[in-house]
């Protein structure tokens, strides 16, 4: 039970403080909220591995969608990386409240 | 069955970036996008393949595994309903990328275009094809990221820069949200294989979890499929991105990702369950959509309005959760992705001849360009619900359907949402009609690659207009793959 509390709070402060970094003014930083939520359900998924665990092996199923999950995200955040130079470029600024052009 | 030379079109990404890298060393003119156009038809024969395939099987599911029994390996589970999703993002693939072969030609970096379109089409087909939510997330993610970069192709202009980032922002966000739901899913059945899911949960009482997991999948595919609260990225996006891709967006991929909700709260949940919540979020979303299309100027942008308004014509279907509902659900689809298909490559053609995207600035436009101009009124109509285009069968058998599960104030407020929508339609009409500017005076035709795919698609509009059998015939079978044959679904995989 105590395990079950420490690390889905963990997780829930980690979505809680992703979703705050996701709202800030930098890039980067919306960049760093996404990678938390990311790693909030990797860790809930780590954790529910290990409660499926037959014959003192944790659960393969959880651990192998932990690393494919680790390597999409990588691809999404390099996605995201290049989109920020390429807006550096056009605007000067990492400050997404800048970007407003677009509107209505 | 481990794999079927019919589902290599899922590999056609490779097979065209080889091609576009040998045409750029060896000088082949053309070659990617003859290799492209070819590996789009062949998958949609590939497609009516494995349809025939299906037939030929006993429950009509066809299992396929990579890795291993279904508990730990990955599997596709591709039933009818698979089938029909894979065979419209397949179809407007096709005409995507025919339609690109003229509309590109004056851009640079035309490999990595046609390999991302033929990814993004594999992709969708990969999604509605996945058997469980391991297979399903790696294809959606691979559905986001290709996504993300075609908004943003055209990265010397500020504007789909801006577009992509907010795209790419909320894209990942509602990516990362449905892996929280996966792994809440996974901790309550100890499975991700949808069939073993839908045993151990569906007829469980709603605990605080799977509430906790009905609201994320919510939000997860809705920021995805454009639903009101999580619409903002659209309109940006949709406008920003090249025209063929605005209509693969439109067309095919908020759909598609209304096809993962639709799925995942079918196996997951009763539909008394969420029926209530899904029938606030169409209203919403119908309604300030309807509104927000009225105030546009921009052709695009008002088209991308109008594809959240018709999502939230597709949200009653699923509200509703019978048969008939969700047959109205994917029969209107599969004729969106025809009509807002062809609404973004008509007005695509404008703006390639034109080199505007406002209203005012394409005044008496169809003097000059009369075929596209009809092309473009009969997806406008299609998309009003008129009689005679497809469009109108599919709303008929949506709002009745509503009034079928006795959801009358929703019947009532689509019907009036769809009379309303005519509104901005008919006023773009009669803009593109009257008397021209000097600006479009001088302009010509749009090349006839474009001309005759819009012609084509505005043929079979008209014509699954007066001739709906087959299209409902296939959406009932798709329909009833989701609700009536759930056990089937299921006992293909516990067997």
């Amino acid at each position: 039970m105590a395990d079950e509390v420490f690390f889905l709070g963990t997780a829930f402060v980690l979505v809680s403080v992703g979703l705050y970094c996701a709202t800030q003014k930098n890039m980067i930083r919306i960049l760093l909220g996404i990678e938390m939520i990311l790693n909030a359900g990797n860790l809930v998924l780590v954790f529910f591995a290990s409660r499926y665990s037959s014959m003192g092996f944790v659960d393969p199923l959880g651990q192998s969608l932990v690393f494919m999950s680790i390597v999409l995200g990588g691809c999404v955040i390099s996605v995201g990386l290049a989109l920020i130079v390429n807006a550096y470029k056009q605007f000067k600024t990492t400050n997404v409240r800048k970007l407003r052009r677009l509107r209505w | 069955m481990v794999m079927a030379w019919e589902l290599l079109f899922l590999f056609s990404p490779f097979i065209v970036v080889i091609a576009g890298l040998i045409g750029e060393r060896v000088k082949i003119a053309k070659l990617r996008e003859i290799v492209a156009i070819v590996m789009s038809a062949f998958s949609v024969y590939s497609v009516y393949n494995l349809y025939n395939m299906i037939q030929a099987t006993q429950n009509k599911i066809l299992i396929v595994t990579l890795g291993g029994a279904p508990p730990l390996g990955a599997c596709l589970e591709i039933d009818m309903l698979s089938i029909y999703m894979a065979f419209s993002a397949t179809l407007l693939g096709l005409f995507a990328t025919v339609y690109s072969y003229s509309y590109m030609e004056h851009d640079t970096r035309l490999t990595e275009y046609y390999t991302l379109l033929s990814a993004l089409v594999a992709s969708i087909v990969g999604v509605s094809f996945a058997g469980d939510f391991f297979t399903f997330f790696v294809f959606w993610e691979m559905m986001g990221i290709t996504s993300y970069v075609l908004v943003a192709f055209r990265k010397e202009n500020w504007g789909p820069i801006e577009a992509g980032f907010k795209y790419m922002v909320m894209g990942a966000i509602g990516s990362t949200l449905l892996l929280l739901g996966i792994a809440l899913v996974y901790g309550m059945a100890g499975t991700v294989n949808f069939a073993q899911v839908s045993m151990v949960l569906k007829h469980q009482p709603l605990g605080i979890w799977l509430s906790l997991a009905l609201i994320i999948f919510i939000v997860g595919f809705g920021v995805k499929s454009a639903i009101v609260p999580m619409h903002t990225w659209l309109p940006d996006a949709h406008p920003e991105a090249p025209s063929p891709i605005s209509a693969m967006l439109s067309g095919i991929l908020i759909e598609t990702a209304l096809y993962g909700l639709t799925r995942v709260l079918n196996i997951l949940f009763e539909p008394s369950i969420f029926q209530m919540a899904v029938a606030v979020l169409a209203v919403l979303t119908m309604c300030l959509a309807n509104i927000l299309a009225l105030l546009q100027q921009d052709i695009k942008r008002m088209l991308a309005y109008s594809s959240i308004a018709q999502m939230g014509y597709m949200l009653i279907g699923l509200s509703t959760g019978s048969l008939y509902g969700l047959q109205g659900l994917f029969l209107h689809v599969f004729n969106h992705s025809l009509l807002k298909g062809l609404a973004f490559l008509s007005a695509g053609s404008m703006v390639h001849v034109a080199n505007t995207r406002d209203i005012q600035g394409l005044k008496g436009i169809g003097r000059a360009m009369p075929i596209t101009t009809l092309t473009l009124f009969i997806a406008f109509l299609g998309l009003g619900g008129v009689p005679t285009t497809n469009g109108f069968i599919s709303k008929y058998i949506l709002f009745g359907s509503a009034m079928g599960a006795g959801l009358w104030w929703l019947t009532l407020l689509g019907v009036l949402n769809s009379a309303f929508s005519m509104a901005y339609y008919l006023r773009v009409m009669k803009t593109l009609i009257s008397e021209p500017i000097e600006a479009v005076k001088g302009l010509k035709e749009a090349p006839a690659l474009m001309l005759a795919v819009t012609v084509a698609m505005a043929t079979l509009i008209i014509m699954f207009g007066v001739w709906p059998e087959p299209t409902a015939y296939y959406a009932n079978e798709a329909a009833k793959a989701l609700v009536t044959n759930l056990d089937k679904y299921i006992g293909v995989i516990m067997r």
